[in-house]
């Protein structure tokens, strides 16, 4: 199966600090861990998931064996990466925090009730980046219109990076 | 359960997180709170910082003037 990882600018995994090897022309080698959802594994995500892990660096990653399925992410136990996704870089990172400011003050803006006190949040929230921003415009869009709201939002921000990167939308089907 | 984690709920469930037995789907949320909340990121690397510093300390290692110390603090805030 073929899925995407977010990892630091440096190789590294966001949350165990694993330096992954890392494709140079040809796929990076194999890595395996045994599969226990946010304890060991190699986690990934479908492009719906990519909004819930943004990182610095995004990655297609080549998944094998018995894959877990996790409602944000997925789940293998044994993985290599295929290819840099090499459209995510620090400009389109911009433009993303950027379309989800906008975004967040249109939804807490644009309708009756007006919701002045969250989006007094955005633009103060910029300089943390586009994983924060992403998250304020769906607890904004949770706060309008419940929690469909908030994963409508994260629909919605997906669908923008599958485009903008050029990936194909592989929850479609 | 909850769809989000808020920066007190990491407070409290650090050191679950931390040894593995908070259940998948809170490790989840757990998570993505971490990845967007650089407070909470250096939070947490404080705690493993700490817990490698001094995570092999036994009981027996502390000396008992600083053993009354902790306990008095603890009796404290609990009554706090």
């Amino acid at each position: 199966m073929i899925a995407y990882k977010f990892l630091r600018r440096d190789g590294r995994s966001l949350f165990t600090g694993f330096r992954w090897p890392l494709p140079d022309g040809a796929p990076g080698a194999w890595v395996e861990a045994p599969v226990d959802p946010c304890r060991s594994g190699i986690h990934a995500c479908h492009t719906s998931g990519l909004p819930y892990w943004i990182g610095r660096s995004l990655y297609e990653i080549e998944l094998d064996g018995d894959i877990r399925e996790e409602p944000t992410k997925l789940v293998a136990p044994r993985a290599r990466l295929l290819r840099p996704v090499t459209a995510w870089n620090d400009s389109l990172r911009d433009e993303y925090t950027r379309m989800c400011a906008d975004r967040a003050h249109e939804v807490a803006l644009d309708d009756a009730p007006r919701l002045e006190e969250w989006d007094a949040v955005v633009e103060p929230s910029i300089p943390e980046g586009p994983a924060l921003l992403g998250f304020v415009a769906a607890r904004i869009a949770e706060e309008r219109h419940g929690i469909d709201g908030y994963h409508d939002e994260r629909g919605r921000q997906a669908a923008w990076l599958v485009e903008r990167l050029g990936l194909q939308d592989d929850t479609a089907s | 359960m909850a769809e989000h984690v808020t920066c007190q709920d990491v407070v409290e469930l650090a050191t679950e997180y931390l040894e593995h037995t908070l259940p998948a789907d809170e490790a989840a949320l757990f998570e993505q709170h971490i990845n967007f909340c650089d407070g909470c990121d250096w939070y947490l690397d404080q705690m493993r910082t700490t817990v490698a510093a001094v995570g092999r300390i036994e009981e027996e290692d502390v000396p008992p003037e600083t053993r009354e110390k902790l306990l008095a603090a603890f009796r404290d805030w609990k009554r706090a």
